[in-house]
């Protein structure tokens, strides 16, 4: 059964197409994680899934219901963490995680809702007061109400720290070992490897990849980074790595050769080097990132790494 | 029920704006004043119809002051939320949009009913202890009447923020509507009572002009109120055409209010029901 179908959406703002064509598909009881850069149409497609927005062309289902026209129905069994909300600056809270429950019909304690995401100590305090933080943990709270079939989380870790994100993702995993089914929107790449089934990759509106993480690794080259490190590398013994099969680069600063190839190809470059009269002390490979992943699929793959770092840094710019 | 959780959700907020409390106060004091000055002189009495009916709290206060509050506290109501972001929250949660526009009609009547209340119970204290004879039944029903009068106009305010999609449209709204109905009017409902009630209607037109005239009273909400809280005060509201206008003016001025009670948040509801958030 599916939790969540797609089938056709566009969505078009006047002469803006936001979401193009889209079919997407996720199972029930799966964790999915839906990729893309801001603006690639990641929140429209989600404000279709809970009639925010009508889509110009196609179809969405949510728990077998019609998104737009059984939107409540759809609502009563799903938890949503919208993306661009404002809490109500006057009301506790307690009384935030009050009117969800008496929204969604349920008896229950909102003291423990509140303890389970870590702002318990505030529940007295006016949720206008909240940092950012705060107000995401207890939006998380509110859509936890009545343990729902479906979570909906539009970029659930912005305004989380470390510890904050570890903790969200905690609790999804635990919503999902419940049987929950998890569909979660994210810029932040390492989110979506630790919790998800799998992955779909938006990209100007389309959705250019959907895959396992594994099953994206693999199409994307499942190339891997070997870093060696030596006593002393000379130029020639670094040129027959970089002209070993399945070596793609070598660069060596003389104490360490850093060589991407293919994984088969590892015991090859460090017996070459060997060969080559040069002492190997240690060595560690790392798989591609899941960050190279992304901007392969992103149409970034060519991007040198000095950018890449920058493009990190303005992600956990913009997540702080 | 999902429009009572709106409703109470929306009344919790609104009774703990800074606005509210101040238009409160203002309220309070000006209804107190009054009271304590239309007292009548050493050995006179006066009843509390006639104080509640003078031109001092009926016309002054309660319809200028009353739905410029009602208008203050509600236009923001739908639209303010979907600026903010926080109709995202709201509308998370299973509710309809139907649900959010009458559950906000009912949650901001409701707060608006605080200071009309309590605005007239201190001058009840006031009057109590005074000259004046208290009939607590005229009091608690001018009290309700007042209470449905700012509920059409936050019927309407509600309206007009469902319809629009910017903070700017719905105070321009809202600033239009109040001096339509409120200074307007009473600007031009002296020289119109000449023109039609003296000079007759237009000719094309199939009613007379004293009908007319009848008509635009009982289309402006204050004008409705005041046929209601007169006839009401001095207790002829619905006795057969005892008071100062017959029955069936009485019955009309009741549908209106209750029209503009239903008729704005409907079609404000319509557009909402269509927009893209």
């Amino acid at each position: 059964m599916a939790a969540i179908e797609l089938r056709g959406v566009t969505k078009r703002y006047g002469d803006v197409t936001a979401v193009r064509d889209l079919d997407l598909t996720v199972e029930e009881g799966e964790v999915f994680g839906f990729l893309g850069p801001n603006g690639a149409g990641k929140s429209t497609t989600i404000n279709v899934l809970l009639d925010f927005v009508r889509p110009t062309e196609g179809r969405a289902e949510v728990l077998s219901l019609d998104a737009q026209a059984d939107s409540v129905a759809v609502r009563e069994r799903t938890g949503v963490l919208p993306e661009g909300y404002d809490v109500y600056d006057r009301l506790t809270g307690r009384r935030h995680v009050e009117f969800a429950m008496r929204s969604k019909d349920v008896d229950g304690d909102p003291d423990a809702l509140l303890d389970r995401v870590g702002i318990a100590d505030a529940a007295d305090r006016k949720a206008g007061g909240y940092s950012k933080g705060m107000q995401q943990r207890l939006v998380l709270g509110m859509a936890l109400v009545g343990d729902p079939d479906l979570l909906i989380l539009d970029e659930p870790s912005s305004g989380l720290d470390p510890t904050g994100a570890k903790e969200m993702r905690d609790i999804v995993r635990a919503e999902a070992d419940r049987g929950a089914t998890v569909f979660f929107s994210s810029h932040v790449l390492g989110q979506v490897e630790a919790v998800c089934d799998r992955v779909g990759i938006m990209r100007e509106g389309q959705l250019v990849a959907e895959d396992s993480i594994e099953g994206l690794r693999d199409a994307a080259g499942g190339e891997e980074t070997l870093v060696v490190t030596v006593d002393a590398a000379d130029e020639s013994t670094v040129d027959a790595v970089r002209a070993l099969d399945g070596v793609s680069t070598a660069a060596s600063d003389g104490g360490t050769v850093t060589v991407t190839c293919a994984s088969d190809a590892k015991t090859r470059v460090i017996a070459t080097l060997e060969e080559g009269g040069v002492e190997v002390k240690d060595f560690t490979t790392e798989e591609a990132s899941l960050e190279d992943l992304f901007l392969h699929y992103t149409g970034d793959r060519d991007a040198d790494p000095a950018d890449r770092a920058d493009a990190d840094d303005r992600d956990e710019g913009v997540s702080a | 029920m999902s429009l009572e959780a709106v409703a109470r959700k929306d009344f919790e907020d609104a009774v703990r704006s800074r606005w509210l409390l101040a238009l409160s106060a203002v309220f309070v004091l000006l209804v107190s004043a009054v009271v304590y000055l239309v007292r009548p002189g050493e050995g006179q009495t006066l009843t509390t119809g006639q104080l509640l009916g003078s031109l001092y709290i009926r016309d002054a206060l309660v319809t200028t002051l009353v739905p410029l509050i009602a208008l203050i506290v509600a236009y923001g109501a739908v639209v303010g939320e979907r600026a903010s972001g926080s109709l995202k929250l709201l509308l998370s949660l299973p509710h309809s949009r139907a649900d959010v526009v009458f559950g906000k009609l009912v949650g901001r009547t409701a707060a608006i009913a605080v200071p009309i209340a309590v605005g007239f119970v201190l001058p009840a204290f006031i009057a109590a202890v005074g000259p004046l004879r208290l009939q607590v039944g005229v009091f608690v029903g001018y009290v309700l009447l007042t209470v449905l009068l700012a509920a059409a106009f936050v019927a309407i305010a509600v309206g007009f923020s469902a319809a629009v999609a910017s903070n700017r449209l719905a105070i321009g709204g809202a600033i239009g509507l109040f001096f339509l109905f409120v200074p307007l009017w009473g600007a031009v409902q002296f020289p119109l009572r000449l023109y039609f009630v003296v000079g007759g209607a237009p000719g094309w037109l199939p009613i007379s002009g004293q009908q007319l005239f009848a008509a635009l009273r009982l289309i402006n909400p204050t004008g409705s109120f005041k046929i209601i809280a007169g006839e009401f005060v001095s207790g002829a509201l619905f006795a057969g055409g005892s008071g100062e206008f017959g029955l069936s003016m009485e019955v009309a001025a009741f549908a209106m209010l209750v029209a503009w009670l239903l008729v704005p948040p409907l079609l404000g509801l319509w557009r909402f029901e269509r927009a893209d958030l």
